[in-house]
């Protein structure tokens, strides 16, 4: 059983963190922050101190990921950029899309990397050689009520085979990555709020996809209807998919921690589906994948906007407004 | 005779937070003097009228759009937002890159970048932005629509005055017409785009339907005898209304327009009513409001405003553009103005909440010298650094651009109520 | 101090009977003796000739609308014809003074007066003015129950929406006590002693804030004040002050010396919260000492009661008159005097001496000369300015009375023939009452320079519940019985004495026939247009 979820560290910081990543078999973590930087945190160490890495982006840094390139990260500004892990600085510069870059993922071996943003485009890229591979185009630009749509979030398989991407209206999309071919798509449009009386605009959209350990459920977050699109009021929704059938097995909606689930992460043998996310405050929420009931939750401090766990499972750390923090996962097998 | 003037018009109620008068008693005390308010100008040839008419649209971004992501940008700072500055076609002008098309329209536009209305509530915002008063009066205050269709309407007029749209219900105001009484009411479109009761029943016949209303004029031309009352006369006047207020139900008609221009607006209902307005003015209507609701993003506020600006960039790109292309546009001034604009601070939903202290404002077309930009704000926009305006500052440059004395004085009864609000002026470098 | 009073009271413009009652007329004369005498004398002294007298059946129908709120039927005008005209005017006023429609209407006046439709009414609320006005409770008692009832006293406690109502915002709740009950508007001296108006100064204006500022409703909507609270204010100077609790005279009340420790005030701080927010919370026990009761006790006292009285008679004087004796109705003060003021002293005399009996003063208004004087001028001089009620007011209905005129008017007037029996009336008048109130929704309250707006013209002509409802020719309809008769002459008298009170001029006559016979085809539409153009006609629309 689960049993213990815990702040093993927390570290304030001064600007918003809206990305985050890790260095495999370590505890350097990565962010990209809302000041336009990245910065490297080493929480092994006995004091955590901020590096900061070179220029390059001029927005928010909303996608970093390691890969067997450097790391890659992605910003409002459009541009995906390659960085050196030992001097930080910028190694390469692509104008990679129109539109705000809204996220970057590396395959599970880091050698394929994808950004996504809301040119409604995913782009593949050879994390090593830096040369594009496929341009993904399955997203509509414009929501039904004729407004701007967005292209939140995108995960790979465990096998690196495939990848999903999601929009604000709910539309998912699960690509042959080395093809660029299209495999199927799944809908989840009870992520996406249009108010069309009250006050005439949209809220929500899918801001994170995640496969599961054995590749055969997709796992869907981002936030339930809101009565009032002011504010992110509504209940933190996933919604389980057997994505080879397109198939809705399960909605998972917690009123008790509302808002958007920003992330989903699949513990190594399938057995939590940890969530993150928030609307003020923030959250973490864990679900039995088998039951689909929350052993645990717990609030964390302000909206958390990026989350990965560690290879072993028993460690999660996450990236807030103005927060870092790592936190332990003991489970009874574990301390048994 | 003694002086006798029954309230004091004071500026000492400037130190009044809020208003402290019922508008129950207000109204029962004070009303408009029908004698001094009710004299439309005279009409004059059609041609001339539509040559000297001028309009005003006044594009109501109700619930507080954010002045970083429109007029007033800071890109860099933290409390700047992820959009960046573009540049305009007016040198060392730059706006939000969310709005690339007034961008390059920015010839006709002058912004005001420096509005502290210290009122972050709503209501209270919305009623001092709608009047343009922060004084209380004591009594009800027309908004400016009110105000505008008093100086700017015709009696002969057969279009209505002031029409007032606001379909989304979220913070819905109706808007009045204060002491200048019913006369200029704004016909209010809510939930429906036709007006009420603007289209003859089937049950009666057109003829029938014109020679009843002349029966009553007889019945009314009687009863004047002896008999001078303007309360009276006022509602011959709105019935003598009927007749051509009903000829401007197809004005609403988006459907009469080609599908080339209905395309070019856009297919949101912002779009449409922007259309409508746009037929209204051509048809003579000297005032337009659509309010554009919900701006209030506490949360996600860069998602609410990639939506709504960029609507709004489109909409109000499109009506400059069809305005000037019909030669409308000297004769018409389009508004952006709400209750407030929104903190410079980012919370943690990533929205911004109220906030009155330095916010920012348009003004294009008639009267505007394009491409003025009025006041500043310091580098992360917590307040105004120079040329500070209130409310009646924006209005007394709004009446000017139209034509209409800021000094100009109401009656009611003895009491002179000034148009501009007290110790308020016009900001003169953004005149033509 | 007696010395100083008056000295003060009498600079207010507002002086103690006492003082003048030498130079007014007799208490014991009749109340329209003494109007009548007070008008003719200014007219005869500005050298002006009044307006003719109306027509009977004008004042019939001012009157009913005035005493009833609604047009007179068929059958009270057949009535009214055959009365002798000695005693008719008279027998007319006692006859619906009587009647159940004098109470609902006067409960009508109150409601839009007191809590107009913006604020928040209640059952109780008039239930409570409908009470009121059956037994005709004096107004110093109606003023008392307004802002002090106890809320366990069900038979008054709905009094207490006047307060309620307006709980939220202190200032409003001053400024419309003193305005509605006082006939003073002190909202300028808010912030500032009044620049031309001597007698309000700052400290009236927070004085009277003060009774008030202790005052919240709970989460169950009761009234409830506090035991401890003060009012500060800053004067122009920068002075801060504290309001003492202080009537429009200058009059004080001292409150008994209480301590109270930082704990006490914290408790009932806690209290006052809990009550304000829980649904079911325990309410503090009322305090010993409620400033709102000290308020009533004051403005009650015999050198304080001008206020109370004067205004009260002023706001009734113009509601029949067409404008007050002092005008605005809010603004009485020593440098805005009436314009018979001997008048208003007699009035608010006889007022006061008969327990503030408002139904005695209004039944001596409308049985006074200038009452009944025409609205029409015919004479070649130029027409007399209002203050002189040389000639009738023209007054629009209020939408209650234009509903319930309306519904009158369009309704077969069989309908209404036992409306001379006030047992078998009272059964069917709740009804009507009904009817009435949903039309009233369509119109607004008229203010003083009222306009009537396109929104009620583009009504009348376009709506379908008009043409549905008031225009149908069902047998309960006027449409419908004027259809049935097989003579057009008779037709269009009926319609005319239905709606208008009155046989048509022959020129209307020709009118009419002429309009109808173009419709001889469909007759159904031209009596229903003809009865439009009858209900949409100014002289149905006002009180004239």
């Amino acid at each position: 059983m689960l049993n213990q979820l815990k702040t093993a560290k927390d570290l304030g910081t001064p600007g918003i963190f809206l990305s985050l990543t890790r260095i495999p078999l370590t505890e350097r973590l990565i962010v990209g922050s809302s000041d336009a930087k990245l910065y490297e945190y080493d929480f092994a160490a006995e004091k955590t101190e901020a590096l900061a890495y070179g220029e390059g982006h001029a927005s928010y840094v909303t996608g970093v990921a390691w890969t067997t390139g450097g790391i890659v990260s992605g910003a409002y500004d459009g541009k995906v950029i390659w960085w050196d892990m030992t001097t930080r600085q910028a190694i390469r510069t692509v104008d990679a899309h129109a539109k705000w870059v809204r996220r970057v993922h590396a395959s599970p071996d880091g050698k394929i990397v994808v950004s996504i943003a809301d040119d409604m485009l995913a782009k593949v890229w050879d994390a090593e050689s830096g040369k594009l591979l496929h341009t993904l185009g399955g997203h509509e630009p414009i929501t039904p009520h004729h407004y701007p749509s967005m292209l939140y979030a995108a995960a790979f398989s465990p096998d690196g085979k495939l990848l999903a991407t999601g929009d604000k209206v709910g539309h998912i999309v699960i690509w042959n990555v080395d093809t660029g071919a299209k495999v199927t798509t799944v809908e989840s449009p009870g992520m996406y709020t249009w108010d069309p009386k009250q006050r005439r605009h949209s809220i929500g959209g899918i801001r994170s996809l995640a496969f599961s350990r054995d590749g055969k459920t997709l796992a869907v977050g981002g936030v339930g209807n809101i009565g009032n699109i002011d504010h992110l009021d509504g209940p933190a929704r996933v919604e389980l998919f057997d994505w080879q059938a397109a198939k809705s097995l399960k909605v998972l909606e917690d009123n008790k921690f509302k808002g958007l689930v920003e992330q989903l992460w699949f513990s190594p043998n399938d057995q939590w589906l940890v969530t993150s996310g928030g609307d003020n405050n923030g959250f973490v929420t864990i679900y039995d994948v088998a039951t689909q009931q929350i052993p645990h939750q717990e609030k964390g401090h302000q909206h958390i906007h990026a989350m990965v766990g560690s290879e072993s499972g028993n460690k999660i750390f996450t990236a807030h407004h103005g927060r870092l923090i790592a936190w332990s996962l003991t489970t009874d097998s574990a301390t048994a | 005779m003694t002086h006798r003037s029954y309230f004091c018009g004071s500026p000492d109620h400037g130190v009044s937070r809020r208003g402290f008068l019922g508008t129950a008693a207000a109204a029962s005390a004070f009303a408009a003097d029908m004698t001094h308010l009710d004299v439309l100008q005279t009409p004059l040839f059609a041609s001339e009228v539509k040559k000297q008419q001028k309009h005003v649209i006044l594009l109501w971004l109700a619930g507080g759009a954010s002045q970083l992501e429109t007029w007033d940008p800071k890109p860099g700072a933290p409390t700047g937002g992820p959009f960046r500055a573009i540049n305009t076609s007016v040198p060392g002008v730059a706006i939000s890159e969310l709005m690339p098309k007034l961008a390059a329209r920015m010839e006709h536009t002058a912004i005001v970048r420096s509005l502290n209305t210290r009122n972050a509530d709503h209501g209270g915002g919305a009623l001092m932005m709608e009047t343009g008063r922060a004084v209380d009066q004591g009594i009800p205050c027309p908004d400016l629509g009110a105000m505008i269709a008093h100086e700017l309407g015709r009696a002969d007029s057969p279009v209505p005055d002031y029409v007032s749209m606001y379909s989304s219900t979220e913070g819905r105001r109706k808007g009045g017409s204060g002491f200048l009484g019913s006369r200029y009411a704004p016909m209010f479109l809510a939930e429906q785009t036709i007006p009420e009761n603007i289209r003859r029943l089937e049950a009666v016949s057109d003829i029938d339907h014109q020679q009843r209303q002349e029966l009553r004029t007889f019945l009314a031309k009687r009863f004047a005898n002896g008999r001078m009352d303007n309360t009276v006369a006022s509602q011959n006047m709105a019935y003598e209304r009927v007749r051509g207020l009903m000829t401007s139900e197809k004005l609403f008609d988006v459907e009469q327009e080609p599908a080339e221009m209905r395309a070019k607006y856009g297919p949101t209902q912002f779009g449409e009513q922007c259309l409508i307005a746009r037929r209204l003015v051509e048809a003579g209507v000297p005032f337009v409001k659509v309010a554009r609701a919900w701006w209030d993003s506490h949360g996600q506020n860069f998602e609410t405003h990639l939506e709504l600006v960029t609507e709004l960039d489109h909409v109000m790109s499109t009506l400059i553009d069809d305005l000037k292309d019909r030669g409308l546009l000297e004769h018409t001034l389009i508004i952006t103005l709400g209750e407030f604009g929104r903190t410079p601070g980012i919370n943690a939903s990533l929205g911004r909440d109220h906030f009155a202290s330095a916010w920012s404002s348009s003004l294009s077309g008639c009267g505007i010298k394009g491409g003025a930009v009025w006041g500043k704000t310091d580098e992360d926009g917590h307040k105004v650094i120079d040329g500070e305006v209130k409310a009646g500052d924006l209005f007394a440059t709004v009446f000017e651009a139209l034509g209409v004395d800021h000094k100009r004085e109401f009656h009611i009864g003895a009491r002179p109520i000034p148009i501009t609000d007290f110790g308020c002026g016009p900001i003169k470098s953004i005149l033509a | 101090m007696l010395t100083r009073l008056i000295s003060l009271v009498c600079a207010l413009g507002v002086c103690f009977p006492a003082l003048v009652a030498a130079e007014l007329p007799s208490p014991d004369l009749p109340i329209q003796a003494v109007i009548d005498a007070a008008i003719r004398d200014d007219l005869a002294a500005k050298s002006i000739i009044p307006a003719l007298p109306a027509a009977e059946a004008t004042i019939l129908r001012r009157t009913t609308l005035d005493l009833a709120g609604r047009i007179p039927t068929l059958t009270e005008l057949a009535d009214f014809e055959k009365q002798s005209p000695s005693e008719k005017r008279e027998k007319l006023v006692d006859r619906l003074l009587d009647s159940p429609d004098f109470a609902l209407h006067q409960r009508n006046e109150w409601d839009a007066l007191l809590l107009p439709s913006t604020r928040e009414s209640s059952n109780e609320w008039r239930e409570y003015l409908l009470k009121a006005a059956l037994e005709n409770r004096p107004w110093d008692q109606m003023f008392a129950d307004m802002l002090a009832a106890k809320d366990d006293d069900v038979d008054r406690r709905g009094a207490l929406q006047f307060v309620k109502a307006r709980a939220r915002e202190l200032d409003d709740l001053t400024n419309d006590t003193s305005v509605l009950f006082f006939g003073v508007n002190v909202s300028c001296a808010k912030c500032h002693d009044h620049p031309l108006v001597d007698d309000w100064k700052q400290d009236h204006f927070y004085g009277m804030t003060s009774f008030f500022s202790r005052t919240y409703v709970t989460r169950n909507r009761r009234v409830a004040e506090k035991s401890y609270g003060e009012v500060k204010f800053k004067t122009t100077k920068g002075v801060e002050k504290v309001g003492h609790l202080m009537f429009l005279t200058g009059a004080q009340v001292a409150e008994p010396p209480r301590e109270l420790t930082p704990e006490q005030r914290k408790t009932e701080d806690d209290a006052v919260r809990k009550a304000q927010q829980e649904e079911n919370a325990e309410l503090p026990a009322p305090p010993q000492f409620s400033p709102r009761w000290e308020l009533v006790q004051l403005a009650l006292q015999p050198e304080n009661r001008p206020f109370l009285a004067r205004a009260a008679v002023n706001r009734i004087w113009a509601r029949f008159m067409g404008r007050g004796l002092v005008h605005p109705l809010d603004q009485l003060h020593s440098s805005n005097s009436a314009s018979h003021p001997a008048l208003l002293d007699w009035l608010e005399r006889d007022f006061v001496n008969h327990g503030y009996d408002w139904k005695r003063l209004i039944r001596g208004i409308v049985l006074s000369e200038a009452y009944a004087w025409s609205s029409e001028w015919t004479s070649a001089t130029s027409v007399p300015g209002p203050e002189t009620y040389a000639i009738a007011a023209i007054r629009p209905l209020s939408p209650r009375q234009l509903g319930l005129s309306l519904h009158v008017a369009v309704s077969n007037p069989a309908s209404y023939e036992m409306v001379l029996d006030a047992a078998k009336w009272s059964q069917n008048r709740n009804g009507l009452e009904g009817a009435g109130n949903g039309w009233a929704g369509y119109f607004e309250q008229p203010t003083e320079h009222f306009q009537v707006s396109a929104t009620e013209s583009l009504f009348f002509s376009n709506a379908e519940r008009v043409q549905n409802d008031l225009l149908r020719d069902g047998g309960d309809r006027l449409v419908g019985v004027l259809k049935a008769q097989t003579e057009r002459d008779s037709g269009i008298q009926t319609a005319y004495r239905v709606i208008l009170s009155r046989a048509p001029s022959d020129e209307e006559l020709n009118a009419f026939r002429g309009f109808l016979s173009q419709r001889e085809d469909r007759s159904v539409a031209g009596w229903q247009q003809a009865v439009w153009a009858l209900i949409t006609s100014p002289e149905f629309r006002f009180n004239y």
